[in-house]
């Protein structure tokens, strides 16, 4: 019981089924500090990325990770499009927000299903789940595929939303709204949610700015932080919606934060709906892609997500870079895990929702 | 106390919300990206596709014989992403809403969409040129429809002798 022993965490299925090791020092029951080792599912991305051409880049960003699949292609979109200098349809850029929230939706209830899941409530994480399928259709419905929307492509979008689309989004939406309401309402009160996960993996403020954490889990810990916000981009400056956060640090509040920024989200499909102007959604198919570089940064549902492109004036990336939100939160576990139990590991590496396909590509 | 209670109540009296899938049919939106079909008329051959397809699935064989290519897409390279169907200009190639790819494993070397397109044949000598469906034909060669039916040779007389006979060019002078 006095001495101090590594436990190894990982790599397979921590929280979420995705490889992340840990060696773990603990005391007995507590945590005393932690070891992250990554590279497990290293693919190769951005050196696959140089060897394609800029519209097939569009379908390989998209596979760089499920849940944010279309915050990839359409920053990754954004950043051609700064350096070529392509105008984006108006229309264009509301139909991306209208794909991006609806990824957001989905992404936020798997995380706080997984939650519920790790809890070790199942028949909430089986509630979660299937209210997520309400957004599943829309995806499958609109876009044609569960997880790879293919929506955005350079210059445009690929997809339009006519008369029936319009009012099958609405239908969705309004079938959404109760039950993400019911939801919010049973993670801010039930019990067993409550006295799993108040106060465990606390993040201070001043810990958070240190490791420069983004998206939910800064926003939690007292960091309104949005680029929706601060530096607004596609038309997020013409929709409603304010920043979601909270000052507690934990890993409820981090869910907490999630859901409402998801009903956030419906809220914001429907003014995507409603004031989304008539016209073409593609401007133009075939641009060169002049020498030079640039960046584009996004929310993707994790988010800050920053990509960087430098050309050489060929039609294949001189060199394609992208920052995702988990590598900043993950360094953060440090801080959330040091004096935890054993048993909330898996709920607090779950609460910064990360991404690893992302991270390691 | 115990808020899920009701929900979990609720679920129950619903039932399952799985669809008994193969025992039932299941529901397919029309917009749901499956297995991608060349409609070989409509095609014209210019590669657009095979030039954005980021899995490589798409392939070009030229017949022995030169009267055409054989297109090809391996089902299980593609990664059903539409981009060839978005980028084909003729709307030749698209993307069905056919999700059924199961096959055995012996079929795997045949598992393709596999259509031959024939080329074009200059209207004047016969030679071959691109396809020439109508498609393009009403796209491109609106103005002049005999004159895009040829080849880059018969065109380029055929041009001269229009412009010789409205004596624009006087052949003797030029001389």
């Amino acid at each position: 019981m006095s001495g101090t022993y590594t436990l190894p965490i990982g790599p397979l299925h921590v929280a979420l089924e995705e490889p992340m090791y840990f060696d773990i020092k603990v005391k007995g029951e507590t945590v005393e500090s932690l070891g992250l080792s990554a590279g497990h599912v290293h693919r190769g991305m951005e050196s696959l990325a140089m060897q394609r051409n800029y519209l097939q880049n569009v379908v390989l960003t998209e596979r760089v990770c499920s849940l944010c699949s279309n915050s990839h292609p359409s920053t990754y979109c954004m950043a051609v499009e700064n350096l070529a200098g392509i105008m984006v349809p108006e229309r264009a850029q509301y139909l991306r927000v209208i794909a991006d929230e609806v990824k957001r939706i989905a992404s936020h209830l798997f995380n706080v299903g997984i939650m519920a899941h790790l809890v070790g409530f199942d028949s909430l994480f089986m509630h979660a789940m299937e209210v997520r399928e309400i957004m599943q259709d829309v995806k499958e419905g609109v876009y044609g595929n569960r997880m790879n929307l293919g929506a955005c492509t350079i210059g445009g979008v690929r997809y339009d939303i006519d008369a029936e689309m319009n009012a099958f989004i609405r239908g969705k939406l309004e079938e959404l709204k109760p039950h993400l309401e019911e939801i919010y309402g049973i993670y801010t009160t039930d019990p067993l949610i409550l006295k799993r996960t108040t106060g465990v993996g606390v993040l201070p403020e001043a810990d958070a700015r240190r490791y420069g954490v983004v998206g939910p889990v800064a926003r939690a810990s007292g960091i309104a932080y949005d680029v929706r916000k601060k530096t607004p981009y596609c038309t997020y400056k013409e929709l409603n919606f304010d920043v979601q956060w909270d000052t507690k640090g934990d890993v409820h509040s981090r869910a907490l934060v999630r859901l409402r920024e998801a009903v956030d989200s419906v809220s914001l499909i429907e003014q995507c709906l409603e004031q989304m102007p008539e016209g073409p959604i593609e401007l133009e198919r075939f641009v060169e892609i002049p020498e030079g570089e640039a960046v584009a940064r996004s929310e993707a549902p994790r988010g800050e997500l920053f990509y960087y492109l430098r050309s050489d004036g060929s039609d294949t990336p001189h060199r394609l870079k992208w920052r995702v939100p988990t590598y900043m939160n993950w360094e953060a576990l440090q801080t959330m895990m040091t004096g935890c139990q054993v048993a909330d590991i898996p709920l607090i590496v779950n609460s910064i929702d990360p991404c690893i396909s992302c991270t390691e590509r | 106390m115990l808020p899920f209670l009701k929900v979990l109540a609720r679920n129950l009296r619903q039932g399952p919300s799985t669809d008994p899938f193969p025992f039932a049919p299941t529901y397919t939106p029309a917009r749901f990206r499956g297995r991608a079909e060349l409609d070989a008329e409509q095609c014209i051959l210019c590669g657009i596709c095979r030039h954005v397809c980021a899995a490589g699935a798409i392939q070009f064989r030229a017949a022995e014989d030169g009267s055409g290519m054989e297109f090809r897409v391996w089902h299980n390279s593609c990664t059903y992403c539409g981009l060839c169907a978005h980028y084909c200009p003729t709307k030749a190639i698209r993307m069905t809403n056919d999700w059924h790819l199961s096959h055995k494993g012996e079929d795997m070397y045949s598992f393709a969409e596999t259509k031959f397109v024939k080329l074009g044949q200059c209207a004047e000598c016969g030679a071959t040129i691109q396809p020439r469906p109508a498609a393009i034909v009403e796209k491109l060669g609106a103005r002049y429809p005999e004159r895009f039916m040829l080849c880059p040779k018969c065109k380029r007389e055929t041009l001269a002798n229009h412009a010789a006979s409205r004596k624009v060019i006087r052949v003797e002078e030029a001389r």
